[in-house]
């Protein structure tokens, strides 16, 4: 109403703001050397998250990667994963498979209480087994890690046996990870809204407040005993308190950290961890997820990617590497398989995804994509070949919602036209339950190559508007089906090494995906805080080792 | 009674406006909350995997059900929409889908914050724009275009910008303020700053050349005769005309500032209404978005009201009428 339009000024403006910026970031002081030569004990971390402030602390109840993160202070599964990908000691010592494949027996450790002064024991343990199978829970991703767990038995206090449908050789991965931990059953009895707010674990902080839309605050457990098999020390964590911060802004967030008001961030972006490679008083660390790469998914259910030299050529036609390069700055490396990197049995073949246009014209043209319309845009009986890919904006950082942009313009010029749809969360999964895409990165994580069954199994394709479905490239292979099928009932490790090369080799070379990169998951921190680790499950931190040297 | 109208006149009068006054301002509630509502659901996208499904998990079947079951989610939609009005009426706001505590309880905690940052930059706000204002009308044609350069240059600046731009400048910098908001005051001068730049831009124009004109005005032209001052005439007879429009546009200045708290709450991680409003449209959170939007609207009609009366405080020709 009183705007004028004034766009050179404002933009000298601009330029001006960004030139006194330029000259006033450069200078940071590094920090001094260290101040201590052990371990200190004491003090307060303050850290910053830039995922969304969780709506429920206790993990159990849907399960989204912001509970992991925090929950993995105060809660501690059965069973944990050494960085060499081996399954070590936790709450469980020890543990056997059944002949038939069909129960497992866990061994718990007897001297452990949780927070409440609850014991841990078998019926604990059962406790929480039925508390995620309970519909009420609403628990998504610990009720589908589940899925072939029939009942739990208390055999005797230190005893538990878990009862299975068919063999499950995922089940020890699945008890792994954060949103399977074991919590009080006591705590849990005290039904949903007050153990959302206030969960309670075994683990070596407790939640003592929560300031929704600020901050939580984790206060150490002096009582603590039971650190995983492959942590650093013994005994009660080093920090006596733990304030955990919702940043939302990655400009601020990083801002935030230079200053000293936090300790650590996650959600690194790619120019903040360039920026704080050349910060001495920053350190950086790189954890990616395990579970599934990040990769486009090529809707094989329907027209056009319903014919596989249209997959292909639309693979050789997008210049990634470039891409990848450019506005990653080397933060990001390629990935050319459908798993993380992190996963033992990930297997990729770049020679299928090299960028080569002409190959790519020579195949649409095969599968009779040979006209070009006014735009430049490739036409088969009237129909130009558009593709849509709805971005969720929660999930995609900004620099993969640019790379998208460039993957657009370089399928341009090979005449794909690709509409970008940018969507908030809830809009996103109602395109997909729509089945209105062509293309789509879903990021999926979850410990072990068993991911791959809920990401290209046929029982995953059923685009209903209310049911649950990961496969995204719709895959329909029998052939596939059941050799995941069997890779998640082998026990002997390597005929399912095996069968998941073989699974991923299927997936590869029917292009059905575009793998990207790993999920980029990089942690920033001060670099007087020590001891800080990712635990090797799903890469979230863990403060229970950490120390401030200062 | 009816014959002798004299007495009762006057209180009959502002009993009427009063009436005519709060149902209108009951009908702007309802009018919000039902615009709100419908809005919240024509997006699309479905509230329980927004309840459900947090980046990076998939909600399965039986969640789903679950969640639509407990909000009645799985009713027809005009049933959902009487069942929230019917709520709504008896006063009770419901309880948030997605951070399972009651509105209200979120709003009071919420609302201070949110009062406080809007409350201090327009006052700030006004003291950039009335200095600026006063300076720029002295004479001279410098004073002149630079302030009437600096008024649009700050009205046309975004928020986000501003807010990025000055924690570079003044925390990571100069160090002199926290980036993020903390538990002192000096948390609080960047977001202040960040929210008062432009809108001291757009009072700064129209209070310069209402100042103008009131300076061109007769009245003005008569003071001078008596000898006053010039600070005595701007500072008495023409600030206070010119103010006028700049106080009629302070409850519309109200909503530009709840907009932009969405985005300065949101960098400086300051808890408020403005961040509550966008994780509760994020998540598709119906009571949340419903109770934000009313505790606005409600004091939007408040501030309205207020600034009538502020009007009638400063011109003495609408208490005449």
């Amino acid at each position: 109403m009183f705007r004028a339009p004034l766009s050179p000024r404002r933009a000298a403006g601009g330029a001006l703001g960004l030139a006194a910026l330029l000259l006033l970031t450069g200078c940071s002081a590094p920090d001094a050397a260290p101040a201590n030569s052990g371990p200190v004990t004491g003090g307060t971390l303050t850290y910053a998250s830039g995922d969304a402030e969780p709506t429920c602390l206790d993990p159990h109840v849907g399960g989204n990667y912001p509970q992991a993160l925090i929950s993995t202070q105060y809660l501690e599964s059965l069973v944990s994963k050494n960085a060499d990908g081996e399954i070590i000691p936790w709450l469980a010592t020890e543990w056997a498979e059944a002949e038939d494949g069909l129960s497992w027996t866990f061994t718990l450790r007897d001297d452990v209480m949780f927070t409440d002064g609850t014991p841990l024991d078998a019926e604990a343990v059962r406790a929480n087994i039925a508390h995620l199978q309970d519909p009420e829970t609403l628990s998504s991703t610990g009720y589908l890690a589940l899925g072939k767990v029939t009942s739990t038995e208390a055999v005797d206090p230190s005893t538990v046996r878990v009862l299975l449908s068919e063999p499950d050789s995922a089940l020890l991965e699945s008890l792994s990870q954060p949103w399977l931990a074991i919590q009080s059953p006591t705590a849990i009895a005290r039904g949903m809204d007050e153990n959302c707010a206030s969960p309670v674990g075994t683990g070596p902080f407790v939640v003592e407040e929560w300031n929704r839309q600020n901050s939580i605050t984790l206060v150490r457990n002096e009582d603590y005993t039971s650190p995983p098999a492959d942590a650093e020390h013994d005994g009660p964590a080093y920090l006596e308190r733990i304030v955990w911060r919702f940043l939302p802004d990655s400009a601020s967030r990083y801002a935030a950290l230079q200053a000293g008001e936090v300790d650590m961030i996650d959600n690194a972006q790619p120019d903040t961890i360039v920026q704080a490679a050349q910060d001495d008083a920053l350190e950086e660390l790189d954890a990616p997820r395990p579970g599934a790469s990040n990769r486009l998914e090529l809707n094989s259910g329907k027209p056009p990617f319903d014919d596989v030299r249209v997959r292909e050529a639309f693979i050789r036609s997008v210049n990634v590497d470039d891409a990848v390069e450019g506005l990653f700055f080397g933060t990001a490396e390629r990935s050319y398989s459908p798993l993380s990197s992190v996963e033992p049995l990930a297997v990729g073949d770049e020679s299928l995804f090299g960028f080569d246009p002409e190959a790519g014209a020579a195949l649409l043209d095969e599968a009779g994509w040979s006209e070009r319309d006014a735009e430049g845009y490739r036409v088969r009986e009237g129909q130009r070949l558009t593709l849509r890919l709805p971005v969720s904006t929660n999930q995609s950082i900004p620099a993969e919602q640019s790379l998208f942009e460039q993957v657009q313009a370089t399928a341009r010029d090979a005449g794909f036209e690709i509409v970008l749809e940018p969507l908030d969360l809830s809009s996103w999964y109602g395109a997909l339950a729509a089945n209105e895409y062509d293309l789509v990165s879903a990021p999926y994580t979850k410990v072990g190559p068993d991911v791959l069954r809920i990401l290209y199994h046929s029982d995953g394709t059923t685009p209903a508007p209310s049911g649950y479905f990961a496969n995204h490239a719709q895959v329909r292979n029998p052939e596939l089906d059941a050799i995941l099928t069997e890779a998640g009932q082998v026990s002997d490790p390597d005929r399912r090494a095996e069968l998941y090369a073989e699974a991923q080799r299927i997936v590869l070379e029917g292009f059905y995906i575009l793998p990207l990169y790993d999920q980029q998951n990089t942690y920033l921190l001060r670099s007087d805080v020590r001891g800080v680790r990712a635990l090797p499950t799903v890469s979230a931190p863990t403060l229970y080792d950490a120390w401030l040297d200062r | 009674m009816t014959t002798d109208r004299a007495p009762v006149g006057v209180p009959f009068r502002f009993a009427r406006w009063l009436l005519v006054r709060s149902a209108g301002a009951l009908f702007v509630l309802w009018a919000v909350a039902t615009l709100t509502f419908f809005a919240i659901r024509l997006i699309p996208g479905d509230p329980a995997e927004a309840i459900l499904g947090g980046p990076g998990s998939q909600a399965s079947d039986e969640a789903l059900a679950a969640v639509r079951a407990e909000y009645g989610l799985d009713q027809p939609l005009a049933v959902q929409y009487l069942a929230a009005l019917g709520r709504l009426a008896t006063g009770d706001l419901g309880t948030s889908y997605s951070l399972r505590t009651s509105v209200s309880t979120l709003l009071a905690e919420q609302l201070p914050g949110t009062m406080l940052l809007a409350a201090l930059s327009l006052s700030v706000a006004w003291m950039l724009a009335l200095a600026l204002a006063t300076w720029s009308t002295r004479g001279g044609r410098v004073p002149a275009a630079v302030g009437a350069g600096l008024e649009v240059v700050a009205a046309a600046l975004p928020h986000f910008w501003i807010a990025i731009v000055l924690i570079l400048v003044f925390s990571t910098g100069l160090g002199w303020f926290p980036p993020i908001s903390t538990a002192g005051p000096a948390g609080l001068v960047l977001p202040v700053v960040t929210l008062a730049l432009p809108l001291a831009g757009f009072l700064g124009s129209i209070m310069r050349e209402s100042l103008l004109d009131a300076l061109e005005a007769p009245f003005a032209l008569s003071a001078r005769a008596r000898g006053e001052s010039e600070l005595g005439v701007r500072l008495v007879h023409a600030l206070r005309h010119a103010a006028l429009p700049a106080i009629g546009l302070s409850g519309w200045a109200f909503g530009f500032l709840i907009s932009g708290a969405v985005v300065v709450e949101t960098i400086f991680a300051r808890p408020g209404l403005g961040r509550t409003l966008l994780t509760a449209v994020t998540a598709r959170d119906i009571p949340l978005v419903i109770g934000v939007v009313l505790v606005v609207a409600a004091a939007y009609i408040v501030l309205t009201v207020l600034t009538d009366a502020a009007s009638r405080l400063a011109d003495p020709r609408l208490r005449a009428a």
